[in-house]
């Protein structure tokens, strides 16, 4: 009993707080515990006053919100400031950010807020408790962005970078780095507008070169801060595709290609479909040869096999002089239509029921069958009911007879017409694909 | 498909949840609730193209609701509900000496003191078993030579009439005295060890499944659109075990409230209902000759003979396939699962069944072909399961994926690939590929610092957002639901959530629905259920983007919200009508009827207690920014800290004004009221214990002749773990009844008044003297007292002593039936355990219960009176004969399955001729087919019964459990 009794305790203290035990998995952790134990009233003491009043506010503020009454609850929140006074130096420590979230979410909401508004109150919370000034810097930045404030978006950042605090935590550190790459993102934009000026002038040397000579010192405090972040793992689309544009700018090819590599391969990060669509992008506008792109695509093929850039690799694998290739671009279609979002897909169809009647005449019939033997269990329902047919005829007739033309070829043994016809694909299907035959 | 181009940038750092220190944790995708409004700044210059959109309220307004609460859709069913244990029974309530240190307590000493009052058959059988051949009872004393027998009748006869319990100055007298000191120890700590331990298991299993009742994961409330465009079914499981599945037509209307269409039809199932999923068949329903064309099975048609002109007539003979209908509805139960067809007219057709020897745990149907089902155990075992080709193991791995983790609830869901599916269990989401089982697929989601998860964050529930008609979304998402948080994840980018939210619902979240959009561009209303009937809706928008909520999440009303809608009652009848609409939520279905001049939704409620209500919502074009605050730029400049004033605070919050607030109109407050008059009449739950009502004394003592039909009745009662019954004993002598209560005048209101007050129907007696209808009371309160008087001698078990027999109203309908549509005065006035004696005078009931009681069962007692007294329910479950033998005999359109009787299972495959034949036809529903043992086909396996624990609550059940244990012998 006692193990169990301790077990309890241990969910209420965890309730209460969390703190770091040596255990490296914790137990579940239920939120209503705490709601069950009060229920019993076995507590005896439920807490003072003042933290009962203010938790009772935290409901109702919670409650307003998702009722959308922003007004009631700005005016609980007006009551719930006074837990920046409580005691418990713990909940004290948590009220800051509590009440940013809150008022964040109710000013970004309420009909009468205003920008000037949000900026006055996220100026005072930022000073309130220290540790949260990076976070709402951040926030304040993006919200003033959103709002199309570039300038005091910058000035923002640029504030934020600059603050200090006694030692700095690591997600503190990751925080400044992720500031940094927001207000590198933002000088590249002051760079790529240069840059559009610069082109477009045609004045004597001396007014280009300084225009140049600006551009550039944008694109050095931009690359510094946008290099850094593009280090530590995670998703930085943007980040990645301003910087790469930036160096090719300047024509470090091999650097851009380096930094899209380990955006798109290292194995720290996250496999980020964007990031070898990315390197493909680059290499293909580098010219690079056939059998490079094909491997990039390849690793995303099997990653992603429903990218619409398939389509693509397809069309590269069949120009390709290699055999295998001419293999892989069967299961690459293939691949494609087995996606429950793609089925509709005519480009796939139109490619498939031509590559078909490509490898039959090729005398590759292995390769169809070693494809549709592990489809030929469910594609038949998945593509060729006889609802889908129906329904295909109705609304695009196109698809219809490409996708008539590939169960004939698919389904049939001997000769399409005759499986066709047996099959029972039903009459729009029969009649498309008969047609069909009959053109050829 | 399309990928996002551009995602929201965020850190991935891999690491075990709770890091406080991971920036992650609050630079998520959604680092500040709300605050994900934003878009990611675009590669273009914000300056030159700002970003800045209507908000979603100004483009789209806000769901609202007609009635301050969901109103009862379905009068409550004829059983009566108690709530489950509560923490209260659970936990300690003493005064905790250190109040700064209170801590949750399991109070041991009080459920063992229950425990041994209640199961001392149990608690002490095993010890009587050992010490029965040493002590003596009483009997004559034949075994004088044997020196190891004790006689212990004079110790009984000390012991007998009083129990001194914990009263340390009890007179104690040397026998027992002596008995204490020698054999107390052992028989303590016999009891002690033994039982403690298992009761401390047993506690602990009840606790867990208190906090996070897992069973009902996934809802177990359906909704079948019917053929016509405003016609449809609500498919739920009502009755006290949850085991009788109901099929309600239901009538929608795009103005009116929806109306419930004739009764349900119902099945009645051999365990408890814990999930329901529906899926229509696409296309189905078009022509009914289309549908008669085999979905499934279309290369053996292909390769059967050529038919040169197919047409519809000659396709129809193809009809060997199940899968034709235009609905299936899966059923999960605890150690089945089942597969229903459902046309569009006839009755719900089985099409197979599955048993399973471990708990199942998820079951869901295909999106993408129809028939096919992912199935997952306890045991770890994934399954793909469709009628037509049987089972196929997908995953089995009886660990948890990223980290060990206690429990076996597993999940499974599909992908937006028909053959892989994804495999939850409470510790992340991983792929399992149907072409390659061996692989170990990657993951989808990990409980980790990836996701800037929580210390003891668990994932509570999974569901694939694809459906088969193309969203706006694309069909890649994924919805992750832990303990605190939602997660939306693309499956094409595992292990990075695109989108993460904070629900705060204090209770699990166990139930989603994703809806299609009401307009054409408009966001998807996303639904989220906790089991404590807490709702929450999100509004989802971002096509070929990523996902994004477009609007703050919004809460909806639950069923306690409905409490002002009803009148105030008595203390008791309050408190029962709270209990009732505070019952966990089970089931969750929203339909958006077609063709509605406003974007409309309806949403079904379905609460443990079985009660189905529903709710209109609507999407209102916003009105309230305009008049939502009156001084609000002054109060939001006034949100710095100086302005916090107590005084001021409390007086502007008298002039908060609540634009959208509804109020209770008279026709929704007439539905809640008629609702409540049917629920009054329900008779209450038996009191979960009884004390004995016999004594030792008078079981030894009795004639010879009774002697051994007592120890058979005996025998009987303690193998089944049940109470003894007054009729397993003897027929007690015929007594005088006791002299009725004369009234003192010809109207003796007061005593009618306090009488029904006593019965808790005061309201209804009230109710009868204003509309004056008091002569036929009159006669029926006479028969009362005689039905009474009868059936207490029957049968302790009986509700009859609590049933409303003789009320003024209608008797409540046995099963739901249609509270908008008003049933006819029921005929039967009778009790329902009464109805099998409506052909006999009634002077001779009592001749023929006593005959019967004394009767001796045919199958060694195992029987309740009301089975073998009722030919026509024989064929019936047995799982609770007293209480379901009734509707069931009534209702030519019950059916049974899962009946271990093999007659009744014929029985029930002769009512359906059609499915009997198709069973023979499919070979493979007849042969085992079984790659995992777990797995059986339930066909060869009727025998087996589900088995409950006795349980304090349910003492009436306990009469009907197959003869499993041995006898125990308990004194």
């Amino acid at each position: 009993m006692d193990a169990f009794s301790e077990e309890l305790m241990g969910f209420v203290q965890k309730d209460n707080q969390v703190e770091a035990s040596k255990d490296p998995v914790p137990e579940i952790h239920l939120p209503w515990l705490s709601q069950h134990i009060q229920s019993t009233g076995s507590h005896g003491q439920k807490g003072t006053n003042f933290a009962q009043t203010t938790s009772i506010c935290l409901n109702f503020i919670q409650e307003a919100l998702l009722k959308h009454q922003w007004q009631r609850a700005s005016e609980f929140l007006q009551c719930y400031l006074q837990t920046l006074e409580d005691i418990n130096s713990q909940k004290r420590q948590m009220a800051p950010e509590i009440i940013w979230k809150l008022g964040s979410t109710i000013l970004y909401n309420h009909p009468k807020s205003n920008v000037e508004t949000f900026s006055a109150f996220a100026d005072r919370m930022k000073n309130i408790g220290v540790q949260n000034y990076l976070k709402i810097s951040l926030q304040h930045a993006l919200y003033l962005l959103h709002n199309g404030m570039v300038e005091d978006a910058y000035r923002n950042l640029n504030q934020a970078e600059s603050w200090r605090y006694g030692e700095m935590s690591a997600s503190q550190e990751k925080l400044i780095k992720l500031i940094q790459a927001y207000r590198g993102l933002l000088d590249y934009y002051t760079w790529s507008k240069k840059r559009t000026e610069v082109s477009s002038f045609d004045m004597d040397g001396f007014a280009t070169n300084a225009a140049t000579q600006d551009m550039h010192s944008y694109f050095r405090q931009a690359s510094v801060n946008l290099h850094e972040i593009i280090k530590i793992p995670g998703v930085w689309d943007t980040f990645v595709k301003s910087y790469v544009e930036m160096l090719e700018f300047y024509g470090d090819q091999d650097g851009a290609r380096q930094v899209l590599t380990d955006y798109a391969y290292d194995n720290n990060f996250p496999s980020n479909p964007n990031a070898h669509i990315y390197l493909y992008k680059f290499l293909k506008k580098e010219k690079a040869p056939e059998d490079k792109l094909i491997s990039v695509l390849k690793i995303l093929h099997q990653i992603v096999p429903s990218h619409k850039i398939m389509l693509e690799f397809h069309m590269l694998l069949k120009k390709s002089n290699k055999e295998e290739h001419h293999k892989l671009g069967l299961e690459v279609l293939l691949a494609i239509l087995d996606f429950s979002g793609c089925t509709e897909n005519i480009t796939a169809w139109s490619y498939l029921a031509k590559y078909l009647k490509q490898i039959i005449k090729g005398k590759h019939r292995e390769w169809v069958q070693e494809g549709w033997s592990s489809r030929k269990d469910w594609w038949p329902t998945f593509h060729f009911s006889y609802y889908l047919a129906k329904k295909n005829w109705k609304e695009n007739r196109i698809l219809a007879l490409k996708k008539a033309f590939t169960s004939g070829i698919l389904l049939g043994k001997v000769k399409h017409q005759k499986i066709i016809l047996s099959s029972g694909v039903g009459r729009p299907m029969f009649e498309s694909s008969f047609c069909l035959l009959l053109a050829e | 498909m399309d990928f996002p181009d551009n995602l929201f940038p965020t850190f991935f750092l891999p690491g075990p949840p709770g890091l406080s220190d991971s920036p992650a944790s609050y630079l998520a995708p959604a680092w500040s609730d709300y605050m994900q409004l934003l878009k990611p700044p675009q590669t273009q210059d914000p300056s030159i193209n700002p970003q800045h959109e209507a908000s979603y309220v100004t483009k789209w307004g806000r769901w609202k609701s007609d009635t301050p609460g969901p109103l009862p859709f379905l009068l409550p069913g004829a059983d009566p509900w108690d709530p489950e244990l509560m923490s209260q029974d659970l936990l300690f309530r003493g005064r905790v000496k250190q109040p700064a240190r209170a801590k949750a307590t399991i109070d041991v000493i009080e459920q063992l003191n229950h425990f041994l009052w209640d199961h001392g058959d149990i608690a002490f059988g095993p010890l009587g078993m050992l010490l029965q051949e040493n002590f003596n009872l009483g009997e004559k004393k034949k075994s004088r030579k044997n020196k190891m027998v004790m006689n212990t009748e004079w110790l009984l006869r000390d012991l007998n009439g009083y129990q001194p319990k914990g009263c340390p100055w009890a007179h104690l007298s040397t026998r027992q005295r002596r008995f204490s000191l020698l054999g107390g120890t052992v028989l303590g700590e016999e009891v002690e060890n033994l039982l403690g331990g298992l009761l401390h298991e047993e506690l602990e299993t009840r606790w867990k499944r208190l906090l996070l009742d897992e069973a009902s994961t996934g809802g177990a409330l359906g909704w079948v659109p019917g053929a016509k465009p405003h016609h449809g079914q609500l498919v739920y499981p009502t009755g006290r075990a949850h085991d009788q599945l109901n099929f309600q037509k239901v009538k929608l209307s795009p103005t009116n409230e929806p109306q419930a269409l004739g009764d349900p039809s119902h099945i009645l199932l051999r365990g408890p209902v814990r999930q329901v999923v529906t899926r229509t068949i696409q296309g189905e329903g078009e022509t009914h000759k289309a549908a008669c064309f085999p979905l499934l099975g279309f290369p053996d048609v292909a390769s059967g003979a050529p038919c040169p002109h197919p047409s519809h007539e000659s396709i129809a003979c193809f009809r060997l396939t199940l899968i034709l209908s235009s609905a299936l509805v899966a059923v999960r139960s605890d150690h089945h699962c089942a597969l229903w067809k459902l046309e569009h007219r006839g009755p719900p057709e089985p099409l197979q069944v599955l048993e399973m020897e471990k708990e199942a745990t998820g079951i869901s149907l295909s999106p993408h072909l129809p028939g096919e089902l992912a199935v997952c155990t306890r045991s770890g075992a994934v399954c793909l399961w469709s009628p037509q080709h049987g089972l196929q193991q997908i995953h089995k791995d009886p660990e948890t994926f990223v980290f060990k983790d206690p429990s076996s609830w597993r999940w499974a869901d599909f992908t937006a690939h028909p053959r892989v599916l994804t495999v939850a269990d409470r510790t992340g989401l991983r792929f399992a590929d149907a072409r390659a089982p061996s692989d170990c697929g990657e993951l989808l989601f990990r409980v980790g610092a990836e996701a800037s998860c929580q210390r003891g964050e668990r994932v509570l529930l999974a569901q694939y957002l694809g459906t088969p008609d193309p969203l706006p979304l694309s069909p890649t998402l994924h919805l992750v639901c832990t303990q605190f948080s939602l997660y939306l994840l693309d499956e094409r980018l595992p292990l990075v959530p695109l989108l993460k939210w904070n629900h705060g619902l204090l209770s699990p979240p166990l139930l989603a629905q994703l809806l299609p959009p009401p307009y054409p561009e408009a966001p998807l209303p996303l639904l989220l259920g906790g089991l404590g009937g807490h709702l929450r809706m999100l509004h989802l928008s971002g096509s070929g983007r990523t996902p994004q909520l477009a609007a703050p999440p919004q809460s909806l009303p639950s069923l306690i919200d409905s409490l002002p809608g009803f009148p105030v009652l008595e203390p008791h009848g309050q408190q029962l009508l709270q209990e009732r609409l505070r019952a966990p939520l089970t089931g969750l279905a929203a339909v958006v009827p077609p063709g509605c001049p406003s974007p409309t939704m309806l949403l079904f409620q379905l609460s443990a207690a079985g009660d189905v209500f529903y709710q209109r919502l609507w999407l209102q074009p916003d009105t309230s920014s305009e008049s939502a605050g009156s001084p609000s730029t002054d109060h939001a400049e006034d949100l710095g800290l100086n302005s916090h004033s107590q005084t001021s605070a409390t007086s502007s919050l008298g002039t908060v004004s609540e634009p959208s607030a509804v109020s209770w109109k008279p026709r929704a407050v007439a539905c809640c009221r008629r609702w409540l008059k049917t629920l009054l009449q329900v008779p209450p739950t038996l009191p979960s214990w009884t004390p004995p009502t016999f004594s030792q004394h008078h079981l030894r003592w009795l004639k010879e002749e009774n002697k051994g039909k007592v120890q058979e009745g005996l025998r009987a009662a303690m193998a089944e773990g049940r109470l003894l019954l007054q009729g397993d004993l003897a027929p007690l002598p015929p007594s005088d009844p006791p002299p009725a209560h004369e009234p003192f005048g010809t109207e003796d209101k007061l005593s009618e008044r306090l009488e029904a007050s006593w019965e808790r129907k005061g309201a209804i007696w009230w109710d009868g003297q204003r509309d004056g209808s008091r002569l036929p009371r009159k006669r029926q309160s006479r028969e009362k007292r005689r039905t009474q008087l009868s059936s207490s001698f029957s049968s302790v078990r009986s509700t009859s002593d609590f049933s409303d027999v003789n009320s003024p109203l209608p008797h409540p309908p046995k099963t739901p039936s249609p509270l908008h549509r008003m049933s006819e005065t029921s005929q039967s006035l009778e009790l329902s355990q009464e109805l099998w004696v409506k052909n006999i005078p009634r002077e001779r009931r009592q001749t023929l219960r006593d005959y019967l009681a004394v009767l001796p069962s045919p199958d060694s007692g195992n029987c309740s009176i009301p089975q073998f007294q009722n030919p026509s329910s024989q064929s019936l479950s047995t799982s609770e004969p007293g209480k379901c033998s009734v509707p069931c005999s009534q209702n030519p359109r019950t059916q049974t399955l899962f009946s271990p009787l093999p007659e009744s299972y014929s029985a029930f495959y002769s009512q359906n001729p059609n499915s009997q034949s198709l069973y023979s036809q499919n070979p493979n529903s007849q042969s085992l087919y079984s790659p995992e043992p777990a797995f059986n086909s339930v066909f060869h396996s009727q025998n087996s019964s589900i088995q409950k624990l006795p349980s304090r609550h349910t003492p009436s059940l306990a009469g009907s459990q197959p003869l499993r244990k041995k006898p125990r012998m308990g004194f």
